[in-house]
């Protein structure tokens, strides 16, 4: 081996190296600054995305999540680690979700209904638009109520009859929700007193229904649509029913008893700090962008009807949509504030 | 919802013969079991990219047999450290630690591994068949009858505290005190969280568990050069002697019997969990035992009582899920998701669909067990060794490890502290003879049945005449006094016949 052999790897040698990579990294700055922030969005997600879920494993949110993410991965390369924070009707996976650092790599999935109401009623200090902006909406489904299959009231004109006698008992998810403010709301139309039993989850307020604890129970739909044969379904909040087939074709409340209550909806719905929304909107462009690469893509319409969820459920609006739903909650949380607080 | 014999036995052949998921399930759940904080479901959520990827039954085999190794493991450092893995274990370190602490260790250990294993074979075996009428506990057990589920639990505070009635009964009530800490149930208006966010959700139950429990034992260790005495040091049982102590575990069949089977009906019982049925056990088998003296002090039966009966519980939670679709605890909510992703329909619809799936469940169950009987030997012979360990070693490292599972099932910061604060806490109680099982029973039951009461309250419009108001409420109101007035009564009885002012 002669000395110029050994010499020749030294064209690249230490300080050659660190005088070319010096450029290349003055090059790269200096381009970084005229170059469009989209070029950054492509190393985004450098890690995992966390995924904050503001209630226990196992229940509605977790399973809208889960079929998201297993067709997001497609659009979005990355890892999805799931959290549960359940407590105080989702206020502490909210306030847990804000002391996460503001990078657009945690997200929180947001059930608006109930949990708009609860951040509008309950003093935890987060403001919806302030706070956290909702950039992507998944899904919207109405709110029922709906009794079990032992159940000796079967119609909901059956159930309003006994409202006349005595309070009927309502098994709710927790008093902040839309649900809660479908029946009361019913019970103020028709002058009968509704009593709401917050159980603390979908699942446990469902076992009451179906257990006939309570006379009934006022969920999100897709609650009863899951359950089968073990719920049936007397009317819908909303305008028509737009899921008949699991739902025993139920009647839409306010045609069967000539109310006049306010459509009452919960939206599932993708949440990010607003501080990462201002810092990085280009992270939060791709996350939109893949997002609603995701709500396009066939697979996804599989993965929610394989959770038992109808796809006429699926609801994709962007973040006007998102916040124009979130600003409606805030606006009946503030309505029957009295009636959910109890003061 | 029935199946034929024929079927039973071609599902048992089926379930062996996916040995090749349990055996790993089974060792990885007693370890996993075995480490405080590291519960079934914690292991099923970090395992679930894998059950998720696999075939429903292999997942479905695996997260049961998973399930049910954990509460064995549970009963291992409950008794070898007075550290429960979980809450379900809590009641066996009344009496295993005293039996290590007398150099009975390996007796302990066979007395909760041949409990933990004979109550999942009777319960899985008994669910197997009884499927249907068990899936129809939940719609007569509600808020009104478990207030009085609760109150039976409680009333192993008064059993605790007979030994020192003051100092017991200001030990529960502390625990029920510090047990009403977080949002209240109803309008979720946060009580004495002192503005911590981590205390909304009332006070987490593994760092309290691991502070009252495992951090005051390793500060109260530091004093001993050893758990067992040093005499122990030099034998390990020989084989012959595991065998023998196995066998003898099975004299105490009728209680086996009795506690797995409480087990399984307070399991089917929904927002019931292990936690409850090792205490009600526990509590059962005292105040009905001819020497109730003798628990707390090392007896055999207060090991049996809660590990056949937190082992019956993990087939009872279940029932909901396959009978109804509702599952009955946070494992078995787990076991939804995995379900649901697989498109596979739960409650009556999965019987009618898919009922070599349903019945395959219960199967895979019995076959763990089964398999766990070949860990018996190597269990019972060697991990009974820890107790000799100098506690210089491992007081340092069950500090360490029970704080990474006060951390693990919340992720967060906080709940180290308030591990440490608990374990502070827990020390003063050791030290100053007041008991640290009564505490916990208060930090466990109170806030199920403050949530009970206040249902049922509000069900009733606040009425309480509602408590008394179900034909199996009132049963199981006399059937609590009863259980509260059988122990002095029966005390009262032997006092005069000792006398001889009775015959």
């Amino acid at each position: 081996m002669t000395r110029s052999t050994i010499k020749a790897p030294s064209l690249l040698g230490r300080r050659s190296f660190l005088k070319a990579s010096g450029a290349v990294a003055a090059a790269a700055g200096a381009s970084s600054l005229l170059m469009p922030s989209s070029a950054f969005a492509q190393d985004f997600p450098a890690r995992n995305m966390d995924i904050i879920i503001p209630t226990g494993e196992g229940g509605g949110a977790d399973r809208d999540a889960r079929a998201f993410a297993s067709v997001w991965g497609k659009h979005l390369p990355t890892n999805f680690q799931f959290g549960y924070y359940p407590g105080a009707a989702g206020q502490v996976g909210y306030e847990f979700y804000m002391s996460r650092e503001p990078d657009a790599y945690s997200l929180i999935f947001a059930n608006l209904g109930p949990e708009v109401i609860m951040l509008e009623l309950q003093d935890t200090g987060i403001s919806v638009g302030e706070d956290i902006v909702f950039i992507q909406q998944t899904l919207s489904e109405p709110m029922c109520v709906w009794v079990g299959p032992n159940s000796p009231h079967r119609t909901l004109e059956e159930l309003v009859e006994v409202g006349r006698n005595r309070p009927i008992t309502v098994a709710v998810s927790r008093l902040p929700h839309p649900a809660s403010i479908g029946m009361l709301a019913l019970g103020e139309a028709l002058g009968i007193e509704i009593v709401l039993v917050p159980y603390g989850g979908g699942n446990p307020t469902a076992m009451a229904a179906i257990t006939m604890e309570v006379d009934c129970a006022a969920l999100p739909i897709t609650n009863s649509i899951v359950l089968g044969d073990q719920s049936i379904v007397l009317g819908v909040f909303a305008d028509e029913n737009v899921a008949p087939d699991g739902t025993d074709n139920a009647p839409a409340v306010n045609a069967a008893l000539g109310t006049s209550i306010p459509a009452l909806t919960s939206s599932r719905a993708w949440g990010v700090h607003r501080a990462a929304y201002d810092a990085h909107p280009e992270r939060v462009a791709r996350l939109v962008e893949s997002m609603q690469a995701t709500l396009a893509d066939p697979d996804y319409v599989s993965a929610v009807e394989g959770a038992g969820v109808p796809s006429v459920f699926i609801d994709p609006g962007d973040e006007s949509v998102a916040m124009a739903s979130a600003q409606a909650t805030i606006e009946l949380a503030r309505r029957y504030r009295d009636l959910l607080t109890g003061s | 919802m029935d199946m034929s014999i024929a079927g039973l036995a071609e599902l048992f052949f089926y379930s062996a013969s996916m040995w090749w998921v349990i055996i790993p399930a089974v060792v990885v759940g007693i370890l996993m079991g075995a480490i405080p904080g590291f519960a079934a479901h914690n292991t099923i959520i970090m395992l679930l990219p894998l059950t998720l990827a696999v075939d429903v039954n292999i997942a479905l085999t695996f997260m049961v047999a998973l399930y049910c190794a954990s509460h064995l493991g549970g009963g291992i450092p409950a008794i070898l450290l007075n550290i429960p893995g979980t809450g379900g274990a809590a009641a066996t370190t009344l009496d295993g630690y005293p039996m290590s602490q007398q150099g009975k260790a390996s007796k302990a250990l066979a007395l909760s591994f041949v409990a933990s294993i004979m109550a999942g074979l009777i319960t899985s075996g008994v669910t197997l068949f009884l499927l249907q009428y068990l899936s129809q506990v939940g719609f007569y057990i509600r808020s009104v009858e478990m207030v009085v589920v609760m109150l039976f639990g409680l009333a192993l505070i008064a059993a605790i505290a007979a030994q020192d009635m003051l100092k017991g009964l200001i030990a529960g009530a502390l625990g029920l005190m510090l047990g009403a800490m977080g949002a209240d149930h109803i309008y979720a208006t946060p009580r004495g969280t002192f503005g911590i966010l981590e205390l909304f959700d009332g006070v987490p139950l593994v760092p309290a568990l691991i502070g009252l429990f495992a951090i005051s034992e390793a500060l109260i260790m530091l004093e001993k050069r050893t758990i067992a005495p040093e005499a122990s040091a030099r034998a390990m049982p020989t084989w012959g002697e595991t065998l023998r102590e196995i066998l003898g575990a099975f004299k105490h069949w009728f209680m086996m019997l009795w506690s797995s089977l409480l087990g399984l009906i307070i399991g089917v019982m929904p927002g019931a969990g292990a936690s409850i049925a090792a205490f009600v056990a526990y509590q059962q088998a005292r105040t009905y035992s001819r020497t109730p003296e003798k628990f707390g002090t090392g007896h055999e039966q207060g090991v049996i009582a809660p590990e056949a009966a937190n082992n019956g519980v993990t087939t009872g939670t279940l029932v909901p899920l396959l009978a109804i679709g509702v599952p009955g605890g946070s494992t078995a909510a787990v076991m939804m998701v995995v379900l649901q992703f697989h498109g596979v329909p739960f409650g009556p619809r999965l019987f009618v669909q898919d009922p070599i799936l349903a019945y395959g469940v219960i199967m895979s169950m019995f076959v763990a067990y089964i398999f766990m009987l070949v860990t018996l030997f190597p269990l019972t012979r060697y991990l009974s060794r820890i107790t000799v360990v100098a506690n210089y070693y491992m007081a340092p490292m069950i500090v360490a490890f029970t704080l990474v599972g006060a951390f693990v099932p919340r992720n967060f910061m906080a709940d180290l502290t308030i591990a440490v604060a608990f374990g502070i806490i827990g020390y003063i109680a050791r030290k100053t003879g007041y008991n640290v099982a009564a505490i916990l029973i208060g930090v466990i039951l109170g806030p199920l049945l403050e949530r009970s009461f206040l249902l049922s309250m509000r069900i009733s419009g606040g009425d309480p005449m509602i408590f008394f108001s179900s034909t199996i409420g009132n049963i199981l109101w006399a059937l609590l006094a009863i259980t509260l007035l059988a122990s002095p009564s029966i005390s009262l009885l032997r006092k005069m016949r000792r006398k001889g002012d009775i015959y």
